[in-house]
C-alpha cells in the first residue's frame, strides 16, 4: 500500500522513460529551477526535462580532485547511472596514520560525483555498512523524496539493503553528497563526497584547471585505529580531501592558466578560513550558485562555512610553491596534543637530571614551542602522525592538517608533481651578509626605537 | 632389714637423686634442630656462653638472613631464655618422684621421777614403705610430665622462629617499600619542579603551582611514615633476638626472595601437622600421664600408708629388745575415690584438648595454606600480569609524551602507578612469605619440599636503561 502511493506520488514520473518521461513535466517542481530560486540562472532551455548524458571533453572540462577519485557511470537510456557502496575502508590520512573509516566504494571520502545540468541521475545505493544509513544529496535540487534524510524522507537504507535515488539536475555549481542517518557518527567516520555539477554551456571565462576540494575534521587519537565520532568539538585531524600534510597532493598549474578551486566543507563544526598565497582570487561560485560579477569580491582568504561550498577562480601567473591551507592555526596541525602544558619560556635547568632517575627517555619540551619536535625524531605511538611537519625544500614546514601547496610553472611535463620551485637568483630570502647589514646601517644588537605614531614623526635615517 | 637391703634402696635413691643441669635442654635442641636445622642454647652462665656470644657477634656481623635471624632468636631470645628455665623447674619435679621418702629415725628416754631405777629408752627406724612399690610408676608420671615440658620448650623455640622469620620478611619488605617511597617522592619533587619553573615562567597559576607542591610535600611525609615502620620493624626484630646496643647495627640488603615453585599438598601438610607439632605431641604426653597418674592412684587405692622399721627398746628393769615394727595405715574411709575421680576427669579433659588442638591444627593448616595460595596467586598476577602492565603504560606514556600528546604530570602519575603497583606486589610477596613461616609453625617444622632459598624476584620497577627514540615494542618483563 505504501509502496504503491509512494510509487505514485514520487517515484511515478521516475519509473518511466523516454518518451513517457514526459510526464514527469507534471510532477510540481521537477521541471525546472523554480522561478527566482539561486538554481535559476535565467537561462532556459527549450527542453525543461532531462537532456542528453553530458560528456567528459565535450560538454565540460573534467575537475581534478587531488588525493581523491572519481564516480564511474555508465548510460542507459539516457540517463547517468552510478553505484555507491557503503563500507567500512581502512584509509591513510598521512602517511604513518591509517584508521578504519566509513566511506563509499573503498574510498575516504567517497568518490567525486561529476555530472551535468539537466542530466538525469540514477544512483543506486548499496549498504555494505553494519549500520543504516542513507544518502543525502547536499546542496542539488530535487524532490522531496529523494532527499535522502532517514525517516523523513525516506525509510533508511538497512544493512544488505540497495536504494535507489533518481533525479534531474537543474542546476550548476558544487554540491556534496553524505550521510543522513545518524549523520553525526555516519559523517564523523567520513561518509561524504563532493558532487560537481558544470554547467551545459560554458559559464564565465574559460577554465584551465578545476580542482574540487573537500574540507573535513577528525577525531583520531594518537595511537588508535578508528576516528571518534563522540567527539564534539576537539578535533585533531584537519583534512583536504581526507588527507592531512604532508599527505596532500599539491595542485599542479602551469603558468598563465586560468585555475578553479572548488571547496566544500563537511567539518563537524569548524569553518575554515582558506588562504591562498601569492594570489588574489574572486570567489565566482558559493553553494547555491553563480555569484553576480558585481559580487565577486577580490580576496587572498575565503571562508568556508560548515555545510557549503565556495569557489574561487584566478588566473596563475606568478610561478612558484604556493601555500594553500586554512588560516585557523590549530586547523595546520594532527593530531594536537590538548593536554600538554604550557612549556614556554620554561627553564629545565636540573629537572631533566631528576626525571631521569626515574624515566630514562626523558627529556624536557617545548619550551620554545613545538617546531623543534619535529626535527628530534622520538619514538611516538604506533599509528600516528607528528603533530606537524612536512619535508620543504629548504627546511621543514612546521605546519599539518589543513595545507597544501600549489605548484605553478613555466612548463609541465604533464600534471605530476614538478617537484619543488628553483627561486630565480635574487628572489629568494636569505640571510643577510654583514656587508650588506652596515651598508643600510643595520645594528643588529640594538633594538631599533619606535616612532610616535603622530603624522608629523620624522623619518629618520 | 638385711644390710644389702638398705644398700639396694641407696642405690635406687642415688639413681635419681643427681640434677642434671642440661638435661632437657638437650632434648629441646634436638627437637629443634630436627626440624629447624638450627641449634639453640641455654645460657646458663658458663664460660661457654663467651664462645657463644662471640659466635653471635659473627652472625650478625655478616649479612642478617633470615636463616641466621632464626639462629640468633634460638640463642638469644630472652623469653625463650627464661621458658628454658622451666626444664629446671621441671626436671626438678622429676627428680623430686624418684626420691625415696627418708626414713625416720624417734627415739624416746624416759627417766624415773621418784629417782628409783634407772632410765628407760626407746629408738626406732621406721621407713615409709609403699615407696618402694610406688616409685617406679611415680618415676614414670614425673618423666613423662617432664617430656611434655620439654616439648612444650621446644615448640616455644619453633614459635618464636616463625615469629623471626615473620618479621624478618616485614624488615626486608619494609627497607624495599621506603625505597619505592622515595622513587614515589622523587616523581612528586619533579612534578613540583615543574610547576614552579612554569609559574616562574608565566604559565600556570598559583593554585596549581600550590596543588603540586603540596602532593610533594604529602609523598614527603608518606617517606616519613614509611621510615618510621621501618624503624619500628627492625626494633621488634631486635627484642625477637634479644638485642641491644652495638649489635642492633645488623644489616639486611638480601631483597624478598621470589615465591617457591611450588606448593605442598594439603594432605601431606595436616598429616605432617599430627606427626610432628611438638604441642599436640606435648598433650598426647599429657594425656598419657594423666592416665598413668591414674593408674597409681587405682593400684594403690587400698593401700593406706605402710610403714616399716625396727625398734629398740629398753625398759627400765627389762632386758634390751629389739624388733621389727609395722604401721599400716586402714583404707576404711579414704579408698582416694575422690582422687581418682579428679585424676579420671583430668584424664579425660587431657584427651580432649588433645582432640580439639589436633582438629584445630589441621582446621589452621588447612585456613593457612589457602591463604598462603591465595596471596601466591595474587603475588604472581602482580608479577606476571600487573606490572608488565603497568610497565606498558609508562612505556606508552613517555611515547605519548615524546608525541607532546601528554606533558610530563601525566607522564610522572604513570610512573606512580606503577611504583605504587610495585609496592602492592611486594605487600603480597611478604604477606606470603609470612604466611609460610605461619605455615610452618602450624606443622611444626619447615614445609616438605623446601630446598635453597629461590632466588631474589624484581621487587623493584625498572629504573630502566636510557632508551635511545625508544621503540615502541613492550620490553618482556624480566629479571633485570
Amino acid at each position: 500500500m505504501l509502496a504503491t502511493a509512494g510509487a505514485t506520488l514520487a517515484g511515478g514520473a521516475l519509473l518511466l522513460r523516454g518518451a513517457t518521461a514526459q510526464a514527469q513535466s507534471d510532477v510540481p517542481g521537477a521541471r525546472k529551477p523554480r522561478e527566482g530560486s539561486a538554481a535559476d540562472t535565467g537561462r532556459r532551455y527549450a527542453r525543461q526535462d532531462w537532456q542528453a548524458p553530458g560528456v567528459p571533453g565535450r560538454d565540460y572540462r573534467p575537475v581534478v580532485v587531488p588525493n581523491g577519485t572519481k564516480l564511474p557511470w555508465k548510460a542507459v537510456d539516457g540517463v547517468k547511472v552510478f553505484h555507491l557502496v557503503a563500507e567500512e575502508v581502512e584509509h591513510e590520512f598521512a602517511p604513518g596514520l591509517k584508521a578504519f573509516c566509513w566511506g563509499y566504494n573503498g574510498q575516504v571520502h567517497g568518490p567525486t560525483i561529476e555530472v551535468v545540468e539537466g542530466d538525469r541521475v540514477r544512483f543506486y545505493v548499496t549498504n555494505r555498512l553494519p549500520a543504516a544509513t542513507t544518502v543525502h544529496w547536499h546542496g542539488i535540487l530535487l524532490p522531496n523524496g529523494m532527499d535522502g534524510v532517514g525517516g523523513l524522507n525516506q525509510k533508511a537504507i538497512a544493512p544488505g539493503e540497495t536504494f535507489r535515488y533518481e533525479f534531474t539536475v537543474r542546476q550548476s555549481g558544487m554540491g556534496m553528497y553524505h550521510s543522513h542517518h545518524d549523520e553525526m557518527t555516519q559523517m564523523a567516520l567520513g561518509m561524504a563526497g563532493l558532487f560537481v555539477i558544470h554547467p551545459r554551456r560554458p559559464v564565465g571565462p574559460r577554465i584551465d584547471r578545476d580542482f574540487a576540494i573537500l574540507l573535513h575534521e577528525w577525531r583520531i587519537d594518537v595511537g588508535t585505529r578508528r576516528p571518534n565520532p563522540n567527539e564534539m568539538t576537539d578535533f585533531n585531524v584537519l583534512t583536504m580531501n581526507a588527507k592531512a600534510f604532508p599527505g596532500t597532493e599539491p595542485l599542479v598549474v602551469r603558468k598563465g592558466e586560468r585555475v578553479r578551486i572548488r571547496l566544500g566543507n563537511l567539518s563537524a563544526t569548524d569553518h575554515h578560513p582558506i588562504h591562498l598565497h601569492g594570489y588574489q582570487f574572486r570567489i565566482t561560485e558559493t553553494d547555491g550558485g553563480r555569484l553576480a560579477e558585481s559580487a565577486q569580491w577580490p580576496e587572498t582568504t575565503v571562508l568556508v562555512p560548515v555545510g557549503s561550498t565556495r569557489t574561487i577562480e584566478f588566473v596563475a601567473d606568478e610561478p612558484g610553491d604556493w601555500a594553500m591551507h586554512c588560516h585557523m592555526t590549530h586547523h595546520l596541525m594532527n593530531q594536537m596534543g590538548h593536554e600538554f602544558p604550557n612549556m614556554i619560556g620554561v627553564k629545565p635547568g636540573g629537572l631533566d637530571a631528576k626525571v631521569r632517575t626515574l624515566l630514562p627517555g626523558y627529556m624536557t619540551m617545548g619550551q620554545t614551542g613545538m617546531g623543534e619536535m619535529v626535527d628530534m625524531g622520538m619514538a611516538v605511538p604506533a599509528n600516528s602522525i607528528p603533530m606537524m611537519g612536512g619535508k620543504g625544500k629548504h627546511d621543514t614546514i612546521t605546519m599539518g592538517g589543513m595545507f597544501t601547496v600549489l605548484k605553478v610553472r613555466e612548463r609541465l611535463d604533464g600534471y605530476g608533481d614538478p617537484g619543488w620551485y628553483e627561486n630565480p637568483p635574487g628572489t629568494l630570502a636569505v640571510a643577510a651578509s654583514t656587508d650588506e647589514l652596515r651598508r643600510d646601517g643595520i645594528d643588529v644588537s640594538t633594538t631599533p626605537a619606535a616612532e610616535p605614531g603622530s603624522p608629523d614623526g620624522t623619518r629618520r635615517g | 632389714m638385711s644390710a644389702r637391703g638398705l644398700l639396694c634402696l641407696g642405690l635406687l635413691a642415688s639413681g635419681c637423686a643427681s640434677i642434671q643441669k642440661e638435661r632437657g635442654h638437650a632434648e629441646v635442641a634436638a627437637l629443634v634442630e630436627e626440624r629447624l636445622g638450627r641449634k639453640t642454647r641455654w645460657n646458663q652462665g658458663t664460660p661457654e656462653d663467651a664462645e657463644v656470644a662471640r659466635h653471635l657477634d659473627t652472625l650478625l656481623m655478616e649479612d642478617l638472613t633470615s636463616d641466621r635471624a632464626v639462629e640468633v632468636a634460638l640463642l638469644n631470645n630472652p623469653s625463650l631464655q627464661s621458658t628454658y628455665e622451666d626444664l629446671g623447674v621441671s626436671q626438678a619435679d622429676m627428680v623430686q618422684a624418684g626420691l625415696i621418702s627418708n626414713p625416720s629415725l624417734s627415739g624416746s628416754i624416759g627417766f624415773p621421777i621418784a629417782g628409783v631405777g634407772v632410765s628407760e629408752h626407746e629408738f626406732s627406724l621406721v621407713q615409709e614403705f609403699m615407696d618402694i612399690f610406688t616409685l617406679p610408676l611415680r618415676k614414670r608420671v614425673a618423666t613423662e610430665q617432664f617430656m611434655a615440658d620439654t616439648l612444650r620448650v621446644a615448640h616455644e623455640a619453633l614459635a618464636t622462629a616463625a615469629e623471626v622469620r615473620k618479621t624478618y620478611s616485614e624488615v626486608q619488605a619494609r627497607q624495599q617499600l621506603v625505597e619505592l617511597r622515595r622513587m614515589v617522592l622523587t616523581a612528586a619533587e619533579a612534578a613540583a619542579d615543574l610547576a614552579t619553573r612554569q609559574r616562574e615562567a608565566g604559565n600556570i597559576t598559583e593554585l596549581d603551582l600550590a596543588s603540586e607542591r603540596a602532593s610533594a610535600e604529602e609523598a614527603r611525609l608518606d617517606l616519613a611514615q614509611e621510615e618510621l615502620s621501618l624503624v619500628e620493624d627492625r626494633e621488634h626484630l631486635n627484642r625477637l633476638l634479644g638485642l641491644w646496643g652495638p649489635r642492633t647495627q645488623w644489616k639486611v640488603s638480601e631483597q624478598l626472595p621470589a615465591l617457591p615453585s611450588q606448593e605442598a599438598s594439603l594432605e601431606r601438610l595436616e598429616s605432617l601437622a599430627i606427626r610432628q607439632r611438638l604441642d599436640i605431641d606435648a598433650a598426647r604426653k599429657q594425656a598419657s600421664l594423666l592416665w598413668n597418674a591414674l593408674e597409681l592412684a587405682r593400684s594403690t587405692r587400698y593401700f593406706g600408708r605402710v610403714e616399716v622399721g625396727v625398734h629398740t627398746h629398753r625398759d627400765a628393769d627389762g632386758p634390751r629388745l629389739f624388733g621389727p615394727t609395722l604401721t599400716l595405715e586402714l583404707p576404711i574411709f579414704d579408698q582416694r575415690q575422690a582422687l581418682i575421680a579428679k585424676l579420671e576427669a583430668q584424664h579425660r579433659q587431657g584427651e580432649r584438648r588433645l582432640m580439639e588442638l589436633s582438629i584445630n591444627a589441621r582446621s589452621e593448616v588447612r585456613a593457612a595454606r589457602a591463604r598462603l595460595l591465595s596471596l601466591r596467586m595474587m603475588a604472581e598476577r602482580y608479577q606476571r600480569v600487573v606490572l608488565p602492565l603497568r610497565e606498558k603504560v609508562v612505556e606508552q606514556a613517555q611515547l605519548q609524551y615524546n608525541g607532546m600528546q601528554l606533558g610530563l604530570y601525566a607522564l610522572l602519575a604513570a610512573k606512580r602507578e606503577q611504583v605504587e603497583a610495585y609496592r602492592s606486589y611486594i605487600e603480597a610477596v611478604r604477606d606470603y612469605w609470612m604466611a609460610r613461616a605461619e605455615l610452618e609453625r602450624l606443622v611444626g617444622g619447615r614445609l616438605p619440599g623446601q630446598t635453597t632459598q629461590p632466588s631474589p624476584p624484581e621487587t623493584q620497577p625498572d629504573h630502566g636503561q636510557p632508551r635511545d627514540g625508544g621503540t615502541e615494542t613492550p620490553h618482556e618483563h624480566g629479571p633485570q
